[in-house]
């Protein structure tokens, strides 16, 4: 973007708006002058402005005044501001809104390489602002691009993979009495295969649904959540773990995806414990001296060695065979995607056949 | 049935079938086929309203004419919006239900990944349309 960065200034002499023009006439930017209040509120409804220098005594409207006005306004809420006074004052309550945007003072008689430097800092900030937001522009365009793509690819995915089901289906129906032991198993395998892809495509598509769901943040009762997840999991796949849960604090934050973090944390947790003698799984919470709230779910089972830990909540990244334990290896990065969406973090400790914890604030 | 996909088609059919389900089933391999079948005067059945089916199965995402545009003009015809129109369609997006839906469709079915799930979604919808419910008659 090559527009030149605009600058407004107000002052109610007219030969004090040349003299300033005169000093920053060097200074790759575009001046606009108002006499008045007004007339700069006017001028703020056809420009976007990087900055504004304001004299403070001005009748009618002064400087404060207007400043006061132009943090109210959207458009020019976090517009800077140099005020340029004719007596020093730091008397800043006048000011309304003063704690919200960035300004600076200067006094008069202004000093010609002080004023420019000043207005350098503030438009070499705003022109970073603009490669920030147009940078951002750009990443979410990408994530979307990124995300549709991945929603029709496991789309179209499904076409073939039906087909394969069915055929192989259909084979067995009118030509299992003539296959062989080996002709079975071939032909089982393929069915198999087929069932797994097909569970591979639907985690990929909840997991691209994921990234286009907006969050919507109520406070939820862990405690009720946690319960309710252990009586579906009792009745969806019975275990034999042992399950602790300690008294659970409340959070803020979108009920159905937490509802999906919980699930996902404590089915593995009895998932991976359910190998050994006594499984144990534990659900808590603690407060970190900050007051953050930081839950976890501990159990006892296969855990994994640390040196893997990264791959742990990569999509269908696994540290275990399905022989071992099933799974695709999409619920931890289901997890860590939903922990990250609500800002928090996700983290985890483990060793190998001793079990593993997993931490997460939001 | 307005299908693109052989293999979809021949679960539809073979499903039937095994229903023993027995009606003709006329099969058209895009949307362009389909309008050509309704509404062309060549050949199919153009105007002949004691040709028209019982039943429409039709898919969304097809080359050339999608499901969509001939929904639209099938159920904005005087003589052919009477027909009972079927999606059968592996989108679930919103936007294709609503879409479907506005344009007066009269049922939306999700085609399974899976066979046998798919070969009784058929079955069931097949059923309902055919045997259960009482269509209005052309006069």
């Amino acid at each position: 973007m090559n527009i030149k960065p605009k600058i407004l200034v107000v002052d109610d002499k007219p030969e004090n708006l040349v003299a300033i023009a005169r000093v920053l006439k060097d200074l790759d930017i575009e001046l606009i002058k108002a006499t008045s209040g007004n007339e700069a509120l006017k001028a703020t409804l056809h420009h976007n402005f990087a900055l504004a220098l304001l004299d403070i005594q001005m009748p009618d409207m002064d400087g404060y005044e207007l400043a006061g006005i132009l943090r109210e306004e959207e458009k020019t809420h976090d517009l800077p501001f140099i005020f340029i006074s004719a007596v020093y004052t730091d008397n800043l309550n006048v000011f309304k809104g003063y704690e919200k945007g960035a300004f600076s003072f200067l006094t008069k008689p202004i000093q010609a390489s002080i004023l420019i430097n000043r207005v350098k800092f503030f438009i070499e900030k705003h022109q970073q602002e603009i490669e920030i937001y147009n940078k951002n522009q750009e990443l979410q365009a990408i994530n979307e691009e990124l995300e549709s793509f991945s929603y029709s690819i496991s789309h179209d995915l499904r076409a073939p993979l039906r087909a394969l089901s069915a055929y192989s289906k259909m084979l067995e129906e009118d030509f299992l009495p003539v296959l062989n032991d080996e002709g079975k198993r071939l032909l089982s395998n393929i069915q198999y295969n087929a069932k797994k892809m097909g569970n591979l495509v639907d985690d990929l598509l909840a997991f691209s649904k994921l990234g286009r769901q907006d969050l919507k943040k109520s406070k939820v009762d862990v405690q009720q959540m946690v319960e309710h997840i252990l009586h579906d999991l009792e009745q969806s796949f019975p275990h034999h773990a042992r399950i602790k849960i300690n008294a659970m604090t409340p959070a803020l934050a979108d009920h159905s995806l937490l509802y999906q973090v919980w699930f996902n944390l404590i089915s593995n947790a009895i998932k991976y414990s359910s190998k050994k003698d006594k499984p144990e799984v534990e659900i808590g919470y603690f407060s970190d001296n900050d007051g953050g709230i930081t839950y976890y779910v501990k159990d006892n089972g296969a855990g994994f060695k640390m040196k893997y830990k990264n791959k742990l909540f990569g999509v269908f990244q696994r540290l275990h065979s399905p022989k071992e334990f099933e799974g695709t290896g999409i619920g931890l990065a289901i997890v860590q995607k939903i922990i990250n969406k609500h800002g928090g973090k996700v983290w985890c400790e483990a060793e190998e056949e001793k079990g593993a914890i997993f931490y997460f604030n939001l | 049935m307005i299908e693109d996909s052989e293999s979809d088609a021949e679960i539809v059919l073979r499903a039937l079938k095994k229903a023993n389900i027995t009606n003709t089933v006329k099969q058209l391999m895009d949307g362009e086929e389909a309008l050509d079948y309704f509404f062309g005067n060549q050949e199919g059945l153009g105007q002949n309203i004691l040709l028209y089916p019982k039943l429409i199965f039709i898919d969304l995402k097809m080359p050339k004419v999608n499901g969509l545009e001939v929904i639209k003009k099938l159920k904005t015809n005087e003589e052919t919006r009477l027909i009972p129109v079927v999606v059968l369609t592996s989108s679930k997006e919103h936007k294709d239900i609503i879409e479907a839906y506005k344009l007066g469709v009269n049922s939306y079915v999700v085609k399974s990944a899976d066979y046998e799930r798919f070969s009784k979604l058929v079955v069931d919808t097949a059923s309902y349309w055919l045997l259960i419910n009482h269509p209005p008659e052309y006069e």
